[in-house]
């Protein structure tokens, strides 16, 4: 039930289950095409996961907060014309690394405006900002790409420390910061009562709406840390950057054990379900399947864990009419 | 006779159309068990939500010892002494005693400006309050969710207990207990008010409220339609106030 006390070193069974479930894609997929077992491509999958373990970081965040935002797709997509261009106007590439996570955040802060102090519904208030985004995406580009950006910021990414690249250890210290929050410093609990209801936190003295604005903010600049690590990989910005994004990263987390109703998350969980999803797409990539296939697959997986969820009670239907007001 | 705690004075409290308190005037002591008596929807939650700060009230003042407050949210009414265990709990299931008897209000000591949870002190705490409660739970790490009825209203008690409240209010404690546990609750009431804490009760039943209270005040349709000393009154008498049988009802609920 706890998944945030027991399972950080120790595995629980939905986290044991996503790990089986890994290796019996990789040995399916190894046996299905002979390009699929290569340190190359382990690679890829691997750079692939970069952007969804942040952006997802924030929705397991979000969800276990009883919040949830569809929007990551085209905050990512905002935060990366932020960091393109600033790439493009010649600033320095260091600084620029900054401008990813700092545009995340504030448009964070607005989400939660919109959210919070609007009183509307988490998951129709990002609808409302995904429309809107979109199209400032497009009115920014021009109806164009953003591409051919300098090197500076791929060159500082693709760099290793102590044999690691920048991501991982990127990563790395993100996971640790979440979970000292969540775990070690009152936050954690907050977020967690706030979860599991937010009448009863707030009966409880705990300042919801600041720790509800502090969420958004992270969850925002996570993802406009995923927009720095996404210009750095493809040194363009598409229109339709990011459109399978907040579909993903739902996904994972859900798969990882955090409740899609709040008041449970898992770190590792997370950590294993983007990793299964991305095994799963680029697998079925390799063994000729066109991509237009992997959100069917994504979205099915997605539906199939809850669907599982309610059968075996971890979710109860009469929590799932609550969670919709 | 000395000086009330708490004075709440013409409170009056509308959800929209909906009115659900009108100029309500009540005091409350310390080292006294108010019980507050009243039919399902006479506003009895409501009138105890205001003072807790969980809600604003649409008219009317609260006074402690002498001077105005206005609470703006529950941990106003926690930082003026006011402990409250909601009808509801409040208690997040999700999360173990301890965390929950802290929840809001947590032991931290701060490194580098990070507040961190000094989790091995609120266990402790915690150890010795359920102790002292006689509550028979032997770890405070088991999420509340685990819990009984009764167990999660020792959880909730130990919560108020922890806040060293000058005022503890209790909102049917003892509907969901059985009869050991429903004792213990009673027995920790007159305690509390012994050591010079102010209680307020909410009961819908009548020989628990006659054993446990010095004073008794009765709400019916979001109004305080009686005040009795216990020593002055019958549970016949009080019965009638709540049904709206008595005269003095009768007359009072004519002239509106
Ligand atoms: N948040 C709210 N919004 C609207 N109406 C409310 C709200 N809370 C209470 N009410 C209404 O106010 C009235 C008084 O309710 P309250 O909960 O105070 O009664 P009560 O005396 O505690 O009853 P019970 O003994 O059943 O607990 C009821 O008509 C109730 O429906
Ligand atoms: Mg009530």
């Amino acid at each position: 039930m706890r998944q945030l006390r027991n399972g950080v070193f120790s595995l629980n069974g939905r986290e044991w289950s996503l790990l089986v479930a890994c290796i019996l894609a990789i040995i399916v997929f190894s046996v299905a095409s002979p390009y699929y077992a290569t340190s190359g491509n382990a690679g890829t999958v691997l750079r692939n996961s970069i952007e969804l373990l942040l952006v997802g970081l924030g929705m397991m965040l979000l969800l276990a907060m009883g919040g949830i935002d569809v929007s990551v797709g085209v905050v990512m997509g905002l935060a990366a014309i932020g960091v393109g261009r600033a790439l493009g106007a010649g600033v320095d590439p260091v600084l620029t690394a900054f401008v990813g996570p700092l545009t995340g955040a504030l448009l964070g802060l607005l989400t939660a405006a919109v959210i919070v102090l609007g009183r509307v519904p988490a998951i129709v208030g990002t609808l409302g900002l995904l429309g809107v985004y979109r199209t400032a995406i497009f009115v920014l580009l021009g109806g164009q790409w953003l591409s051919g950006l300098p090197t500076g910021l791929t060159l500082l990414l693709g760099t290793t420390i102590l044999g690691l690249p920048v991501a991982a250890w990127v990563i790395a210290l993100a996971y640790l910061a979440v979970w000292i929050a969540l775990r070690r410093t009152p936050f954690g609990l907050h977020l967690l009562a706030i979860g599991n209801s937010e009448e009863k936190a707030r009966l409880s003295g705990i300042p919801v709406v600041k720790i509800r604005f502090a969420t958004f903010i992270v969850s925002g600049a996570l993802t406009g840390l995923a927009a720095t690590f996404y210009v750095a990989n493809y040194r363009n910005v598409e229109m339709t950057v990011g459109s399978t994004l907040a579909l993903d990263a739902i996904a994972a987390v859900v798969l990882g054990g955090t409740s899609i109703l709040g008041g449970r998350c898992s770190l590792v969980g997370t950590v294993l379900g983007v990793l299964l999803l991305r095994i799963l797409q680029n697998g079925l990539l390799l063994t000729g399947v066109p991509s237009l296939w992997q959100p069917v697959v994504t979205g099915s997986l997605l539906i199939g864990v809850l669907g599982f969820e309610v059968l075996s009670n971890r979710l109860s239907l009469s929590r799932l009419g609550w969670a919709s007001k | 006779m000395t000086a009330p705690f708490l004075v709440a004075k013409g409170i009056a409290k509308r959800f929209g159309a909906l009115t659900a308190l009108s100029g309500v005037d009540l005091e409350i002591r310390s080292g006294e068990v108010l019980a507050l008596l009243g039919d399902n929807g006479a506003g009895k939650s409501t009138f105890i939500k205001i003072l807790a700060g969980a809600h604003p009230a649409s008219d009317g003042e609260l006074v402690i010892e002498g001077v105005p407050v206005a609470f703006s949210s529950p941990k106003d009414a926690a930082a003026a002494g006011i402990a409250t265990i909601f009808q509801e709990l409040a208690l997040s299931e999700n999360l173990s005693i301890s965390e929950n008897v802290f929840l809001g209000r947590e032991l931290k000591r701060s490194v580098l400006g990070v507040p961190f949870l000094r989790r091995a002190d609120m266990r402790q705490r915690v150890d010795g309050l359920l102790k002292e409660l006689d509550a028979h739970i032997s770890d405070p790490e088991a999420p509340v969710g685990s819990l009984s009825g009764g167990q999660r209203q020792a959880v909730a008690i130990c919560r108020a207990l922890n806040l060293n409240a000058r005022l503890v209010i209790m909102d049917e404690p003892t509907a969901a207990l059985a009869v050991a546990e429903t004792r213990k609750v009673l027995a920790l009431t007159r305690r509390l008010a012994e050591r010079g804490c102010a209680v307020v009760l909410i009961s819908h039943n009548i020989s628990e409220v006659f054993e446990v209270a010095d004073r008794i005040v009765v709400f019916r349709r979001g109004r305080k339609v009686a005040e009795r000393l216990r020593a002055e009154t019958n549970p016949e008498e009080i019965v009638s106030f709540i049904t709206g049988a008595h005269p003095d009802v009768r007359a009072l609920e004519k002239a509106n």
